[in-house]
Order: C-alpha cells, then sequence, then structure tokens
C-alpha cells in the first residue's frame, strides 16, 4: 500500500524529468521528441492506481509521517469523494497526455510543457486524497504553478493563435485581446490573491485546534468556539482559495484568458480538474462539517447562503457570457465557471437539504469533466485543423470529422441536461433541490438554476451548430491524426458510464434518488424546455439583430476593467506615491547630508589662513574664556 | 564542532595559493563539509558548547555555540556560500575580462575575500558571546566591503564607501547596546547575560534595523546590492542582512521583554516595510535593484515574524533560510545575464528571456516560487507566521488582512517581474551557451529548498526548530 | 631597578656617543641608537610591561627608519633626538613622581622643535608656528600641573580648578585637539613628512600618560564635575577633525585632521578618570589607541614622501583607523566605548560612533591616494612593521589592559 500511494504521486513527475533536462540539453532534437512517451507512460501508471485504488482499497485514511511532532502527517484520505475523484482525474489527465502526445508534436517547448503537465496530475491528485490541510495546500499551489506555467506556455507571445481576443481591438483604455503571457500572469496573481486569505485559515485552524485532518476537526466545536463572525470570516478566509481557483465571481477574469495555453491544458486544468478542485474541496469540507448538522451554530446558515447565491450568479453570469461568445476555447471557459458556480451553489444547498445535495453536486462535477474534457479536445482539433480561434465549419466539416462531431453532439447532449442522458438525471436532482429550498430561503435560488439550465443549453448547441453546421468559412489542414479522436472518443464514452450507474442506481451512495427527481413533473417540464432552447440555438446560433448584446456579453459585460485597468491604477498610484517617497529619504541620506557635511567642512577649513597672529589669537581667546569661564564657577 | 568550523577558515589562507580551478573547488567543498555537519546537528538535536578564550571581565567569555538556532541559520550560510564560490569562477572571469585585469592573479585576492566573508557569517552564527558576534558582522563587512569596493559597479568607490558607513554605524551601534548589556550583567557570554535593559535593547534593535533593513534606514541596501559584483550580491542580500534578524533573535532568546512589550508598532513597522519595498519592486527597471528591494520586503516578513511568539520566532528562521536560497538563485541569475550579455541588466531591454537563457529562467522561477513560498521551505514560513498571527493577536481582522496582503504582494512582483524578464516577445538577442557552473548551482540550491518541505528534511528541520526554539522559550529564560 | 637605572644611564651615553660619531657617518648614529632603544627591552623583560615597551620599541626604531629615508640637513642627530623621545616614552612609564614626568613631558617635546626643521629645505615660518604653540602649551602644562600639585595638598578647590582646566588645555594644544589646532593642518600639510612622522606619531603618547598620571596623582573630590569639561573638548576635537578631514585634499592635511580626531577620541578617555571601575579600561583604549596612531601616521607619512607604498598595507592601516575588527584600531576604540558605556555617558559613545562613520570616506581617501605598487625598499618595511603591529590583536589583547593596570596602577 505505502509504496502504491508514494508511486502515485511520484511517477508522473519522475517520467517527466527525462525530457525536462533532456529538451534543455538538446531542443527540438530527434530523440527529445521521443521521450513525451515516457511521460505519458508515468500518467498511465497514476492512471492504474488510481483505478486499482478506486476498486479495491477500503475506506479510511493512511498515514505517512511528516511533522509528527507537529501532529502534521501526509494523510491520504479513501472515500466516496475521493476514490471516484482521484480515477477521474487520473483518467482524464492519462487521455489528455495521449492526445498531448499528437496535439503537442511539433512544439518547441516540450520540456516545460510535460513537466508541468505531469506535475499538475501529481499536484491534483495529491489534492483529491488528501485529508490534511497543509498537506492538500502543496498540492494546491502545485496546480497553481502548474496552471501559470502551462497557461503561459507560448511565452513569446508570437502566434497569433495563442491569445485571447481579437488582436489590436480596444475598448476605451482597455485592450480586449491578451498575450500567453499575460494570461499566465493573470492566473497566477488571482489565484495568489485567494491562496493567501486561504492559507490565513488553515493556520488558524490549525491554531484553533491543532488538527489539520479534514476528517478529524470537530467542526462544529470550532465554529461555536469562534462565533458567528469569526466563523463567517474564517471560512470565507478558506473558500477564498476555492473561490479563485474555481473562477467565482469577481475572480473569473484569468479563466478567461487561461485560454491562452494549449488546448490539452484548457481541457485538462481549466475545465475537468483543477478548477473543479474548488469545488471539490468545498465538497469535501462540507462532507465533514455535516452543515445540516449545525443549524443551531452561528453563522453556517448566513456562510452557506453567501456560497450559494456567489454560486449559482456566477452561474448566471458565466452562461451569458458563453452566449456571447464567438471563441471556441473561451465560450468553453465562460461555460465552465458557470457548472462551477451551480455545482458551488448546488454542494451550498447541503446545508438545508443534507448530504444528498452534495452528491448530486459531486456527480454534477463528474459528468461536467467528462463532457467539458470532450468539448475542449474537440475544439483543440478543430483549431488544429482549422488554424482560427473563432467558431467556423459546417456540414462538409462534420462529415471530414466524423468522431469530432459526434462526440460533440453528445456531449453537448450530456451536458445540457437534455433528457435521457446524464447532465439531466443529474440537474433534476438540482432542481429538486433548489425546489425544496423555496421554503427556506425564497425561490431565488431555483430562478437562477433554471435561468443558467436554459442559456446553457443554448451556448452548448450554438457550439455545436457554428462548428459543424452553420459556421463561417475555414480553411481545412487535417494531418491525418489518430491519438486525438481515440482519446476524445474514450473520454465521452464515460458519460454513458455516469448514466449507466444513475439509471440501474448502483450507486451505492446515489442509489435511485436522482431517477426519482428525474422523474418527477417539474423536472421533465424544465427538461422539455432545455431541449426547446437546445434545438432553437442549433438551428439559429446568431441572432443578427442582437449583436450589440452579444458584444457586451462576449466582452464579459467588462469586467476585464477590474484585472486590467481598476486594480492597476491603484496599484500604480500608490507605487507611484512610495517612489516619491523613497527618492525624498535617498535624496536626504545621500546627497543633502553629505553635501551638508561638506559645507560645514568646508568652514571648519576656512580658519586655516596660514597667519600665526590669527592662530594665536583663537588659541588665546579660547583659553582665556575658558579661564574666566571657570573660575565664574560653571564647573 | 570547533575543528568542522576552522575547515573553512583555513581554507581561506590556503585558497589563494591554489590556482582558480582548486581554489574554487576547495572552498565549495569547504563550506559543503560544514553543511552536511549542520544537517547531522539539526538532525541529532546536538547542543555544542566549546570555549575558546576568556577576555576581560565586562566581556566575558568567548566560546562556540552550537545549538538548532545556529545550525539552522548555518545550513542556510554554507549552501549559499558554497554554491556561489562555484558559480564565481565563471562570472569573475567575465567581470575581470570587462575591467581588463588579468584573471589569475585578482582571483586569488577575490577568492581570499570571499572565503573570508563567508567564514565570518559562518563564524558569527557559532558565537556565543555578543562581542564576538560583533567582530565576526565587523569581519564580514569589511570583506564585503572591499569586495565591492574592488569589483563592483557603477561608482563603485562610492556606493562602497556609502556601504560601510551605513553598516557600520548598524554594528556600532549595536556594539554600544552590547556594552550596556556588558556593564550590568559583568559578561556578554550568551549564557551568563540575566537581562538586556531599555537603552541596550533599543541600540540593539535600532542597529540590527539599519542592517536588516526597515524601512528609513533601507536607503543604502539597494544600492549596495545592485551594485556588488553578482557573486557577493548573491551573499550580501541572501545572508548579510538576515543576520540582523538572527542578532534580534538571540538577544530575544535571552531577554524577550522589549519586542514583547513593543509588539504592536514593530509589528505595524513590518507590515508597512514590506508593503513598501513590495511597491517599489514594481518600478524598478534594473534586475539587481528589483532584487534589492524584494529583499526589504522579505526582511519585513521577518519584523512581522518577531512578535508573533513562539512560532513567530520558528517563522523567522525558516524565513530566513527560505529568502536566502531563493534571493542567492535570483541573484545568481541576474548576474547569468549579466555575464552572457555583457552587462544587460536594464528590464526594459529584456523580454523572453527564456529563449536565450532558459535554464536560467527555469532558476529564476525556483528563485521566485522560494520568495513567494510556492512548494518550498518558505512554505512553512508562511504557515508558522500566520499561526502565530492568530496565537497573538487572535482574529484581528486588520492585522491578518495586513499579512496577508504582505504575502499576496510578494507573490504579485514575483510573477510580475517573472513575466517582464523571462516571458513576452523575444528581445533579440543571439542565444548562447551558458556555462554550466552558470546555472548548476542555482538548481542545487532549488532542488535543496523543495526538497526541505518533504520528509526527512522538513522533519529534521522543524523538530530541531521546535526542541530548540520552543524549549528555551517556555523556560523563559537563557540560551544554553 | 638599579638595572633600569644602568640601562638607561648606558642608553643615553650611547645616544649621545651616536649623536657625536653622527658628524663622520650618520649610519653608526642609526645603528647605536636602535641598540639603545633594543637594550631596553631585556631590562623589561621579566616585567609586565614587556609589551608597552616593545611597542615603543617598535615604534620608535620605525620611526628613526623613517627618518633615514632620505638624509636631511641634521642626520644622525636626528636618530638620536628620536631614539631619546622613544626612551623617554618607556620611562614615564615607571614613574610617579610629578617633577620627573613633568621633565618626560619637556624632554618629549623639545626634540621635535629641532626636528621640525629637518628636510629638504627648512621653512622656517612653519616650523615658527609649531614652536610657538608647543611652548605655549608647556608652559600651560606646567603651571596647570604646578596649580594643581599644590591645590591638593591645600585642599583649594578654586586653584584645583584653574589647574585642571590649564592641564587640560596645554595637553589640547600640544598634541592638537580642537578649537586650540590651528598649527597642526598647515605644520603637517607644508613640512617635510619624515620629521612628521616623527612628530604627528610617537611624541603624542607621553603628554597623556603625563596628564593621566597627573590628575591621578593630584585627584580631589571636585574633580568629577570637571570631566565634563573634556568631554566637551573631546567632542569638538572629534567633529572638527572627521567634518574637516572630508573635504581636504593634500594627504598631509587629510592626516593632520584626523590626528585632531583622534587626540579627541583619546581625550575622551579623561572624562571618566573618577570611575575607578572603568578607569584602566579607559587608559588601555587611550594608550592603544595612541599606539594605534603612532604605527598608521609614521608609516602614512613615510609613505607620503615615497608618493606610495604597497597597496595592501595602505588599506590595511587605513581600516585599522576605521576600526574594524580584529585589528588594533577595533580594540582601542573598543576599550574607549566599553569604559565609556560602562561609566555611564553613553552621549559620548554614541557620538564617537557618528565620529567614526563620518571618518570611513576620508580614510579610505588616504588609502586611495597612497596605495601604489609594493616595491621592496625601507618605507614598505615601515608599512609592513605597522600592519603587522595592527594584527596582533588577532588574539583579543587581553593582555593590554593589565599593562595599562601596571602604568597607572601605583598612582
Amino acid at each position: 500500500m505505502n509504496w502504491e500511494i508514494v508511486l502515485l504521486f511520484v511517477a508522473p513527475v519522475i517520467c517527466s524529468l527525462p525530457i525536462a533536462f533532456f529538451w534543455v540539453k538538446e531542443p527540438g532534437s530527434e530523440r527529445a521528441r521521443k521521450l513525451p512517451i515516457l511521460s505519458v507512460f508515468g500518467l498511465f501508471i497514476s492512471f492504474l492506481i488510481a483505478i486499482h485504488i478506486l476498486l479495491t482499497y477500503p475506506n479510511g485514511t493512511y498515514t505517512i509521517p511528516w511533522l509528527p511532532d507537529y501532529n502534521l502527517n501526509f494523510v491520504f484520505i479513501f472515500d466516496y469523494l475521493s476514490k471516484y475523484m482521484g480515477a477521474l482525474t487520473a483518467f482524464i489527465a492519462f487521455m489528455i497526455g495521449l492526445y498531448g502526445l499528437e496535439y503537442m508534436k511539433h512544439d518547441y517547448r516540450l520540456g516545460w510543457y510535460w513537466f508541468f503537465f505531469n506535475m499538475f496530475t501529481a499536484s491534483m491528485l495529491l489534492v483529491v486524497y488528501s485529508d490534511n490541510l497543509l498537506m492538500l495546500l502543496i498540492g494546491w499551489e502545485g496546480l497553481g504553478l502548474a496552471s501559470w506555467g502551462l497557461i503561459g506556455h507560448w511565452f513569446r507571445d508570437d502566434d497569433e493563435i495563442a491569445y485571447v481576443g481579437i488582436v489590436g481591438r480596444k475598448v476605451g483604455p482597455l485592450k480586449m485581446y491578451w498575450p500567453p503571457s499575460y494570461g499566465g500572469w493573470r492566473a497566477i496573481s488571482t489565484i495568489r490573491v485567494g491562496d493567501m486569505p486561504m492559507f490565513f485559515a488553515v493556520a488558524a485552524i490549525y491554531a484553533l485546534t491543532g488538527n489539520l485532518n479534514i476528517s478529524q476537526i470537530h467542526w462544529g466545536a470550532l465554529f461555536s468556539k469562534i462565533g458567528a463572525v469569526g466563523t463567517l470570516f474564517l471560512m470565507i478566509c478558506f473558500l477564498m482559495g476555492p473561490f479563485t481557483k474555481s473562477a467565482q465571481l469577481p475572480f473569473s477574469e484569468w479563466l478567461m484568458t487561461a485560454m491562452t495555453g494549449p488546448t490539452t491544458v484548457s481541457a485538462l486544468l481549466h475545465s475537468a480538474t483543477m478548477v473543479a478542485a474548488g469545488t471539490y474541496l468545498f465538497i469535501r469540507i462540507s462532507w465533514y462539517i455535516h452543515p445540516w448538522a449545525l443549524h443551531s451554530v452561528p453563522g453556517v446558515e448566513m456562510l452557506y447562503y453567501f456560497v450559494l447565491l456567489l454560486g449559482l450568479i456566477s452561474a448566471l453570469y458565466g452562461a451569458s457570457v458563453a452566449i456571447g461568445c464567438l471563441e471556441r476555447k473561451v465560450l468553453l471557459a465562460a461555460s465552465t465557471m458557470s457548472s462551477l458556480g451551480l455545482m458551488f451553489g448546488c454542494a451550498a444547498a447541503s446545508y438545508w437539504f443534507g448530504k444528498l445535495a452534495l452528491i448530486v453536486a459531486f456527480w454534477y462535477l463528474l459528468t461536467h469533466a467528462f463532457a467539458k474534457a470532450t468539448l475542449f479536445l474537440v475544439a483543440g482539433h478543430l483549431i488544429h485543423a482549422t488554424h482560427d480561434r473563432f467558431c467556423c465549419g459546417d456540414l462538409n466539416l462534420a462529415k471530414k470529422m466524423k468522431t469530432a462531431f459526434v462526440a460533440t453532439i453528445i456531449a453537448t447532449i450530456a451536458l445540457g441536461g437534455l433528457p435521457p442522458l446524464t447532465a439531466y438525471w443529474v440537474k433534476a436532482g438540482m432542481d429538486g433541490i433548489m425546489h425544496h429550498l423555496v421554503e427556506m430561503v425564497g425561490s431565488l435560488p431555483l430562478d437562477l438554476l433554471i435561468l443558467t439550465s436554459l442559456l446553457y443549453s443554448a451556448f452548448l448547441a450554438k457550439f455545436l451548430s457554428l462548428n459543424f453546421w452553420k459556421g463561417d468559412k475555414y480553411h481545412l489542414h487535417l494531418h491525418g491524426e489518430k491519438l486525438m479522436p481515440f482519446a476524445y472518443a474514450c473520454v465521452v464514452s464515460m458519460v454513458f458510464l455516469l448514466l449507466y450507474r444513475i439509471v440501474t442506481g448502483t450507486d451505492p451512495l446515489v442509489e435511485r434518488h436522482l431517477l426519482e427527481f428525474g422523474l418527477e413533473k417539474g423536472s421533465l417540464i424544465v427538461g422539455l424546455g432545455v431541449t426547446a432552447t437546445y434545438l432553437f440555438a442549433l438551428v439559429v446560433p446568431r441572432i443578427k439583430a442582437l449583436s450589440p448584446i452579444g458584444t457586451f456579453l462576449g466582452d464579459r459585460m467588462y469586467l476585464p476593467a477590474l484585472n486590467d485597468f481598476i486594480v492597476p491604477s491603484i496599484g500604480w498610484a500608490i507605487s507611484k506615491l512610495i517612489e516619491y517617497t523613497h527618492r525624498a529619504i535617498d535624496w536626504f541620506c545621500h546627497f543633502g547630508l553629505p553635501e551638508f557635511m561638506l559645507s560645514v567642512s568646508k568652514r571648519i577649513r576656512s580658519i586655516q589662513v596660514g597667519y600665526l597672529r590669527v592662530y594665536m589669537k583663537i588659541a588665546l581667546a579660547f583659553v582665556m574664556a575658558v579661564i574666566v569661564v571657570s573660575m565664574l564657577g560653571w564647573l | 564542532m570547533l575543528e568542522i568550523l576552522l575547515i573553512p577558515l583555513v581554507i581561506t589562507f590556503l585558497a589563494p595559493l591554489m590556482r582558480p580551478k582548486l581554489a574554487t573547488a576547495v572552498s565549495a567543498i569547504s563550506f559543503l563539509i560544514p553543511f552536511v555537519y549542520t544537517i547531522y546537528g539539526l538532525a541529532e538535536n546536538l547542543v555544542v558548547k566549546q570555549p575558546i578564550i576568556d577576555i576581560v571581565k565586562p566581556i566575558g567569555e568567548f566560546y562556540i555555540l552550537g545549538d538548532q538556532i545556529s545550525f539552522s541559520f548555518a545550513l542556510a550560510i554554507c549552501l549559499v556560500s558554497a554554491m556561489v564560490a562555484l558559480y564565481s569562477l565563471p562570472y569573475m572571469a567575465h567581470r575581470f575580462e570587462e575591467m581588463g585585469r588579468e584573471f589569475e592573479s585578482e582571483y586569488r585576492k577575490y577568492i581570499f575575500f570571499y572565503d573570508l566573508y563567508a567564514t565570518s557569517m559562518l563564524w558569527l552564527v557559532f558565537s556565543g558571546n555578543f562581542i564576538m558576534l560583533y567582530i565576526f558582522l565587523e569581519i564580514s563587512l569589511l570583506a564585503s566591503f572591499l569586495l565591492i569596493y574592488m569589483y563592483g559597479y557603477g561608482d563603485r568607490r562610492k556606493v562602497a564607501t556609502l556601504y560601510f558607513i551605513w553598516t557600520h554605524i548598524a554594528g556600532m551601534l549595536a556594539l554600544i547596546g552590547f556594552l550596556l548589556v556588558a556593564s550590568t550583567n559583568g559578561s556578554l557570554a550568551f549564557d551568563s547575560i540575566a537581562k538586556i535593559g531599555f537603552t541596550a535593547w533599543l541600540l540593539i534593535f535600532l542597529g540590527m534595523i539599519i542592517k536588516l533593513p526597515g524601512l528609513g534606514p533601507h536607503v543604502w541596501l539597494p544600492w549596495a546590492h545592485a551594485e556588488a559584483p553578482t557573486p557577493v550580491s548573491a551573499l550580501l542580500s541572501p545572508l548579510t542582512v538576515g543576520l540582523g534578524a538572527y542578532v534580534i533573535l538571540r538577544a530575544y532568546l535571552i531577554s524577550p521583554w522589549f519586542i514583547k512589550k513593543f509588539m504592536v508598532p514593530i509589528f505595524i513597522y513590518g507590515v508597512v516595510s514590506s508593503i513598501y519595498a513590495g511597491f517599489m519592486v514594481f518600478r524598478q527597471n534594473d534586475y539587481k535593484r528589483l532584487l534589492a528591494f524584494s529583499t526589504i520586503s522579505q526582511m519585513g516578513y521577518c519584523l512581522i515574524a518577531f512578535c508573533l511568539g513562539t512560532y513567530g520566532i520558528m517563522a523567522v528562521i525558516i524565513q530566513y533560510i527560505s529568502h536566502a536560497f531563493g534571493k542567492a538563485i535570483l541573484f545568481m541569475t541576474a548576474g547569468g545575464i549579466i555575464a552572457n550579455y555583457h552587462g544587460l541588466r536594464d528590464i526594459t531591454k529584456m523580454g523572453g528571456m527564456h529563449e536565450y537563457v532558459p535554464t536560467i529562467s527555469n532558476a529564476a522561477l525556483l528563485g521566485f516560487m522560494n520568495l513567494g513560498g510556492i512548494l518550498t521551505v518558505g512554505m512553512f514560513g508562511e504557515f508558522f507566521i500566520l499561526k502565530g498571527l492568530v496565537d497573538t493577536f487572535g482574529f484581528d481582522v486588520s492585522a491578518i488582512l495586513a499579512v496577508i496582503f504582505v504575502f499576496i504582494i510578494s507573490g504579485l512582483y514575483s510573477f510580475y517581474t517573472f513575466k517582464r524578464i523571462y516571458c513576452g516577445k523575444p528581445a533579440g538577442y543571439e542565444k548562447v551557451k551558458v556555462n554550466r557552473l552558470l546555472d548548476t548551482p542555482l538548481f542545487v540550491i532549488g532542488v535543496i529548498s523543495i526538497l526541505f518541505i518533504f520528509p526527512p528534511l522538513a522533519a529534521i528541520l522543524l523538530n530541531a526548530l521546535k526542541a530548540g526554539v520552543a524549549k528555551i522559550l517556555l523556560l523563559g529564560g537563557v540560551a544554553p | 631597578m638599579m638595572l633600569l637605572m644602568l640601562q638607561s644611564v648606558v642608553s643615553l651615553i650611547l645616544i649621545t656617543l651616536g649623536a657625536v660619531c653622527s658628524i663622520k657617518d650618520s649610519r653608526i648614529s642609526l645603528a647605536v641608537s636602535i641598540l639603545a632603544l633594543v637594550i631596553a627591552l631585556p631590562v623589561a623583560a621579566a616585567t609586565q610591561l614587556f609589551m608597552y615597551v616593545l611597542l615603543v620599541v617598535a615604534i620608535g626604531i620605525l620611526t628613526i627608519f623613517s627618518m633615514s629615508v632620505k638624509e636631511n640637513q641634521m642626520s644622525g642627530v636626528d636618530y638620536s633626538l628620536v631614539a631619546l623621545i622613544a626612551l623617554i616614552t618607556i620611562y614615564i612609564a615607571y614613574t610617579n613622581d610629578v617633577a620627573f614626568i613633568l621633565a618626560a613631558f619637556v624632554i618629549a617635546s623639545v626634540p621635535t622643535y629641532a626636528l621640525v626643521f629637518a628636510g629638504d629645505r627648512p621653512m622656517v615660518d612653519v616650523a615658527l608656528k609649531y614652536i610657538v604653540f608647543m611652548v605655549l602649551a608647556t608652559v600651560l602644562f606646567i603651571i596647570g600641573t604646578l596649580m594643581l600639585t599644590f591645590s591638593s595638598k591645600a585642599g583649594d578647590p578654586t586653584l584645583y580648578t584653574l589647574g585642571f582646566v590649564m592641564l587640560i588645555l596645554g595637553l589640547g594644544m600640544e598634541v592638537g585637539c580642537a578649537p586650540m589646532h590651528e598649527w597642526v593642518p598647515d605644520v603637517f600639510s607644508a613640512a617635510d613628512p619624515l620629521p612628521l612622522s616623527v612628530i604627528a606619531s610617537i611624541t603624542k603618547i607621553v603628554p597623556f600618560v603625563a596628564a593621566y598620571k597627573i590628575i591621578l596623582l593630584t585627584e580631589l573630590p571636585q574633580l568629577s564635575n570637571l570631566t565634563i569639561f573634556v568631554a566637551f573638548i573631546a567632542v569638538i576635537s572629534m567633529f572638527t577633525g572627521n567634518i574637516g578631514a572630508l573635504t581636504a585634499k593634500e594627504t598631509g592635511r587629510i592626516l593632520a585632521y584626523s590626528t585632531v580626531a583622534n587626540m579627541g577620541y583619546v581625550i575622551a578617555t579623561l572624562s571618566i578618570v573618577t570611575s575607578k571601575n572603568y578607569l584602566y579600561l579607559a587608559f588601555a583604549g587611550a594608550l592603544l589607541q595612541l599606539i594605534v596612531n603612532a604605527f598608521g601616521k609614521a608609516s602614512f607619512f613615510a609613505s607620503i614622501k615615497t608618493n606610495g607604498n604597497s597597496r595592501p598595507l595602505m588599506y590595511l592601516l587605513a581600516l585599522s583607523f576605521i576600526g574594524l575588527p580584529p585589528l588594533m584600531g577595533f580594540w582601542s576604540k573598543f576599550f574607549i566605548l566599553t569604559s565609556l558605556v560602562g561609566a555611564g555617558l553613553v552621549w559620548l559613545a554614541f557620538l564617537l560612533i557618528v565620529n567614526s562613520a563620518i571618518s570611513i570616506p576620508y580614510y579610505l581617501r588616504i588609502a586611495r591616494n597612497l596605495a601604489g605598487d609594493t616595491v621592496p625598499g625601507k618605507v614598505t618595511a615601515i608599512a609592513l612593521v605597522a600592519s603587522a603591529a595592527m594584527l596582533i590583536t588577532l588574539i583579543p589583547p587581553n593582555w593590554f589592559v593589565s599593562v595599562a593596570k601596571m602604568i597607572i596602577g601605583g598612582v
């Protein structure tokens, strides 16, 4: 067990080292270009171990000593959440690894790419299996770093295909296009803003309880001890990490510009796994906080209500933006943000609804991961084939890229919530939960959810339509890719596995709950509405009359101003002020004071006139003065 | 113990007699031996006390004190000194060529002062007497001064003099503080001081604030660290300034009342220093000067940490180590670019440097990770600061937000700088073959800094610190 | 004691003989003068004063060599004069008799009147300035001493105050404390550097030892009220010297101001002469500072004569003046600071530190002005010996405190 767990995390990193080193030595050589296979082999090992864990490990924790004196250890937890999530991560990572072999074949920086790709996988697995919050933070920081490295992978900013936005376009003072290096900077800076409060919260929990194992902390006692304000402060600090990582408002901008990275990265990090780590973490701690049992503790309700609303509003925002987007990947990014919002909202409902809300949120995470990864991989293939970031394509293209076409249809239907595919059942669960909440917190959450669902299916259909049916003109350059279609076919097929589990009720925790939700009348009505929207958008992907609104939405409601204008302006103003202060001190110490000294020095030397009588006068005058004064008795 | 410390001292005098390559290798080894020993000492929780000489009455006994705190500081000093020694060989070859001097004879001089400088810092942290400590402080000042004076950039004589004056005042102020302690306690050996009075504490603190440096007296640092020859910057900034924190730490362990009493002002001062310097970093266009400001910001962490109880004290030590690793790497990356591109330091003329010097760029990433406390030993530093913060101030929102903001700023400027220098459109230079000694040492430091968050190294360091610091502070009294 | 008497008589005879023989060949005088100094060593060997004697002999020989760098119009006699000063510097350590102390004071001072004329061309006006100030200083010092001796027996406080003030003024004028320092920059920049290497170095020791001994011998209770005056002179002197040196251009002139500053440091120790616990430390600091000053100034002035000297040696001496450990210049300042702080004069210690910081730039400038290539020769040898002396304190000089105790302990 021991070696297997260590190998799970270490194998990908170790296997990526040869390419990392070799690429530095011989960049671009034939031999170096063969080494990525080794990296994928590392991912394969992790995949096997994760499956092994899923199938054979008993539930429970496993400890490797780290800092026993501090009661801090590497504690791995194997429970429902981590087993599924681990298998999902390892599977998708391996599949996208395969895809990447082909996609990144001619890249100029393979060492960097594979190292960070594999490091990301290891970090993500660490986050998934970790019960200890500090150990989780190691993985968490690894995620941030890998995300930064991979977004900025094409650091030269020389290829327009890697940008986000229309190059050269400006709205007021805002440049509406972002090169990769800038995308990386935005990602790491936003994540830093979230990670530090989270880090504080972890330290505070440690200071207050002396324990950092999520499953062992007495959350209720902790919250009671620090009171309502303390709880809110602590937990919002903690959730700043998940909020920024999962791109909730107002921290969503980085995710949009993260699309400057290679598509494999977008698929793995910025849809399926890393961004979901935030929601995963929220689900995981809620799993052990048992918020439904803490109704007597002040502050907890407020916290969950806050997350509920934040999640749902972000979901609506994301869906609206996606409606207005024409860039393949940015559209998908916005939709990812929307999905993450739904997960947060649904998980937060557990306060009122109980554990099932968490399970539903988690199942939505799983579904979303497979479907969205597929869409991204298809988008990547399309960009590869058409050399165009913007949606374009027609039925002719669909014929030439049959696998992509079919995969997209399955993924959009499965994710959009059209009955009877996977997401329908999961979303039905969400509908049921939010419906349940109407009595307690009002109908706002339900309204937001339904609105988001409608928009969601609409832009998915739009994506399908604009890329394979009614899109713009394009130039096709197919290179006979085999691994890429294979990878996304494998990934998309997983949604059927999930569907099977739901419909048969074989999952130990889901049982038949989702099935029951799905067969309720309300859910069916929503399902039909969603289907109608989907079909409408499929036929009418763009409405010319509404294009000003579309531009407004597609420009993300000008939220970029926050990242690109407001915050930097304040920062520069402060730093300018500080610089002037610094210059003043510097001038005083290194110019003013020395100059003053020199002028005094000249004065001192000015008495050296060279005449003895003058000297005698001075000396004798001093002598006499001292004698007189001393006689006057001052001494 | 003494024998181990004598190795670098003896080598200091022997190295100038050897050929440059051999001298470099021997110097590096002479620091790696104590490095291994410090890890052994930490693992075994050694506390060594070896008398050297007894001085007249108010000064007391000089002895070697090796406890967990000394070992932790020595750990950083040894590793960085060894690696920078290796790095010096190609770098100084470039520098001498630039200055039009003959390589071999100049290098003999250089390696002597370099070794003297590093050795004096090593001895400093093993000093068991404040005067002994002061002497090594001044020797390190002298050696570094001469190195700047002889091989610095820009108006090197002026800058060196300026550096000398500031740090000399710093040392002398602390010296008066020590002497006051001597006059009330009759000795300056750590184990026979009972209490440090107000004036003495104030003077020691002020002196070390200049050295550290805090906001206000910090103006010397950007000059000195930017204009020093890069290997010297790579010792000055990571190791020497932090020794100010070491001195305060020693005084704190003997008589903590001063910092405890003025906790809030010192805390605020630390926060303001750190944020101030953090903002300054964004405005710098000279790579080395930029790093110098970052040093001020990082040393603000130490000031903050001093106010935060036992965990804060541990954080000071970890922060020292982490900053030493990170800043040494970063200064060496700056030097790598200088050496390969004929003195290129202006960031506005850089951009996309990863294209030309990928290894140096990767090393810089490791360096910035250290500054930001990401996946490196600095993570524990930040963690302990935050824990100490809660222990000390509870849920004081303004204090917490201030510290969080400090941490955010340093992360931001790190990656902002990285983006400016290494990413973006390549600036149009020729790709060069980087000398192996100009990049390998950086990776050695970087990898070790990462290894320090995993067992066994993490456990060795942190357990020893807990044993060392916590024990002293719980007893509320005198260092062993 | 008998041995000492014998030795002194032999030495004096030797010196006289040397001076006489120099008419024939100045080298005889050189050898004989050095011999006269060297025989003082075995006599002191058994006593605790040995290190002091050794250092003074070293300085004496150094300055004799420095006089011999270039022939002057009284070559031969000058060696004898220097030897005489060195001998009297040794003997003053042994005595506690006021009359003898005064005699020593005069003997150490008068030969320099002649020496100041030595050089390539006699500079009468410079010499005149020097001599006038010296005479005035000697008069003040002697009158002050007499008043102190009398009033301490008679118990007259007013006279005592007057005597003390005059003694300090005389001392200050003799060694060149501000504000009676006017002669120093003129003489140091205009006169020949070689005799200056004597005047600026070894001659400063006797006045201070004499002043210490006299003050201690004649101490009255109100002395503790008077010491503030000394501190006052010390502060003025330090600041005048250090700031004045900042803009001085010629090396000789910088050294002049450096002397003013150094005398300020030394005279500062007199301000705690009443604090019995720290008296010895203070005196040790003062004496060590004088020795550092003597070694350093002798080498610097000799180097001026040859327009430069070995680079590392010049820097080493300059750094010693600045006060960096483990050089001797550090320990002298360290002892001074320790005693000042211990006796409660923290403010004075603080000002001393400020001054030591101000002094850094010009000491570096001296070193840079004088730094040249290493050419084997007399001047290099002088600097080498001086540098070696600066390094003897690599081991902390505990012993020096006991030496200081010996010198003024019997008082």
